[in-house]
């Protein structure tokens, strides 16, 4: 704005005190993000306290019964395990894309984009076929005289580990792409020189530069595994919930909201404080998926 | 050494041999479905015994899947012109303005991305219930709107962050009305914000599942309920065929984004 006068020759007095300016662009979306996202959670968590009578009845409920502990237990075992695994195989994989030469690095970030937005139904779909008893996955191991007899791969955690597992890589090797690539390669020529050979290179240099985008990974898919609703209901069969589908269950079949209310709140306190964990020590990063 | 792809030795074929797997784990699915969809057997078998057009006919012979189809994209489409409208109006007000609990409010818009979606999902539903939009077209846009907006502000802002507003002041200076500027100068430039942002808007709300689930009712269903509440039945080949087409309009939108970066970038 100073250029503005400046230019035009006209001095406007500066108001004295600033006031605000720009507020009503957002009244909008403030409005509508109140009315349809605060009010209806707000109404959910309230609830849990309210139905069928006041007070903690539900929570003592949830958290006194072995039924709902063993699904709390499913639910962090699993995305516990998609973590793991997501990270022992994103590392490599985004180490690979950050030195590769270019054709190759953009046909496999291709693919991962592609993974990424194809719809997550058609997707969870394909691995119920695949890894069906009569499904490819097993043929193959079949075939290869790996086993004799089919495994139970769907229909249980196993299947919704593999399913989870399949959607969170991109997730985590797009942000650990990024780390690597900022990482300054005369650090690593430093420590050769210094006599650290391949294997001191990687556990003393490498890995510990890269250990805050890994983290900070690690800790967007885990908090992503834990609310996850579709995959596990599809790929994980009616006996082994998890908490997402739980949720859902006691609102949609049981029709009870306080006992539904209360199973969001934990799933909701739990995601946002680790959420909170991240934005202290990671800085913000964007995450996404369902 | 590490970071040098031709010196790391035999390291690199281990890197290189993890990738392609991983790559291939990726892609397995997606060509498998593909490769199905057009497979004789019903029951799903690969290789198929056949090739055949019959799934792609009964999923268009069956008026439910259409309807499902058109339903999806009618919500879509006004979901990304509300997210993109919304965005620029709340974009230009966080990005310019200074007010207090600018970043709170900031931080406040972003959250449904972060909030697991069963709850958003269990929330909108109990609260639609009361006020009488369960099951309804306005219902649906609202939630998808919910889980729209913020990759809409997100888009937007960034663009508008990266935009010299002193370009916009000298439109006006040069005689241009305010409004005038705004239109014919910033937004042309922000142009590549707002079409991400109705890329997003888009997809989100067109593969959009679990909110759909809970807002559906009997008469109107979006695509990927009514493939929800097929597979719930049986693994149907129909599936696949449908599973195919919502792929295929990944990979156009993707093409599509490509290209517009591209020409954008000029």
């Amino acid at each position: 704005m100073s250029t503005f006068s400046d230019a035009s020759g006209v001095v406007a007095p500066l108001p004295k005190i600033r006031r605000p300016t720009g507020f009503s662009g957002v009244v909008p979306a403030l409005a509508f993000v109140g009315i349809f996202f605060v009010v209806p959670v707000a109404i959910l968590l309230l609830r849990s306290v309210l139905e069928p009578v006041p007070g903690l009845g539900n929570y003592a409920q949830l958290i006194g019964s072995s039924t709902y502990l063993k699904i709390f237990a499913n639910t962090f075992i699993v995305s516990g395990l998609v973590t793991v695994i997501s990270l022992a195989i994103g590392f490599p994989v985004a180490w690979a894309l950050a030195i590769m030469p270019g054709r190759l690095t953009s046909v496999i970030f291709a693919i991962l984009l592609l993974s990424m937005w194809t719809n997550l139904l058609a997707r969870t779909y394909a691995w119920m076929v695949l890894l069906q008893r009569t499904g490819l996955i097993n043929k193959m191991l079949m075939g290869m005289g790996l086993i004799d007899q089919p495994l139970a791969l769907v229909n249980n955690l196993t299947g919704v580990t593999i399913g989870m597992t399949y959607i969170m890589l991109p997730f985590i090797i797009l942000p650990l792409y990024g780390v690597i690539k900022k990482i300054d390669p005369s650090t690593l020529q430093a420590a050769a020189l210094c006599g650290a050979n391949r294997w001191q290179c990687l556990t003393r240099v490498l890995l510990p530069l890269a250990m805050p985008g890994m983290a900070a990974g690690a800790l967007m898919v885990f908090v992503m595994s834990l609310g996850y609703f579709v995959t596990p209901s599809l790929l994980g069969g009616t006996a082994n919930m998890m908490l997402a589908e739980l949720i859902a269950q006691f609102v949609q079949s049981l029709v009870n909201w306080g006992m539904g209310g209360a199973a969001a709140l934990v799933l909701l306190v739990v995601t946002l404080s680790l959420y909170a964990v991240q934005l202290r020590f990671f800085g913000n990063q964007n995450p996404g998926g369902r | 050494m590490l970071l040098n792809f031709d010196r790391l030795g035999w390291w690199k074929y281990i890197l290189l041999g993890i990738t392609l797997l991983t790559a291939a784990f990726l892609l397995l699915p997606i060509v498998f479905i593909a490769a199905l969809s057009f497979g004789s057997s019903q029951w799903l078998i690969f290789p198929p015994p056949g090739w055949t057009f019959q799934w792609y006919g009964e999923l268009f012979a069956d008026p439910r899947w259409l309807e499902s189809a058109l339903t999806s994209f009618k919500i879509a489409v006004i979901v990304t012109i509300l997210s993109v409208l919304l965005g620029l109006v709340t974009s230009f007000g966080l990005v310019r303005g200074s007010f207090m609990f600018r970043d709170a409010l900031k931080a406040l818009f972003l959250t449904p991305m972060i909030l697991p979606v069963v709850v958003l999902a269990v929330a909108l539903y109990a609260f639609f219930l009361r006020i009488g939009l369960g099951g309804t077209l306005t219902g649906f846009v609202i939630s998808h709107l919910v889980l729209a907006l913020p990759f809409s502000i997100l888009s937007i802002s960034s663009a508008l962050e990266g935009f010299d507003k002193s370009i916009e002041d000298a439109a006006v200076l040069c005689g241009a009305t305010p409004l005038e500027a705004k239109i014919r100068v910033t937004l042309p430039a922000i142009s590549h914000g707002l079409f991400s942002a109705a890329v997003f808007s888009f997809l989100t709300s067109w593969d959009e599942v679990v909110v759909a689930i809970f807002m559906s009712s009997p008469t109107l269903q979006t695509l990927p309920v009514k493939v929800w509440a097929t597979l719930r039945q049986d693994l149907t080949p129909v599936v696949a065929a449908a599973s195919t087409l919502l792929i295929l309009l990944t990979i156009i939108l993707m093409a599509l984004v490509a290209v517009v970066r591209k020409v954008l970038k000029q």
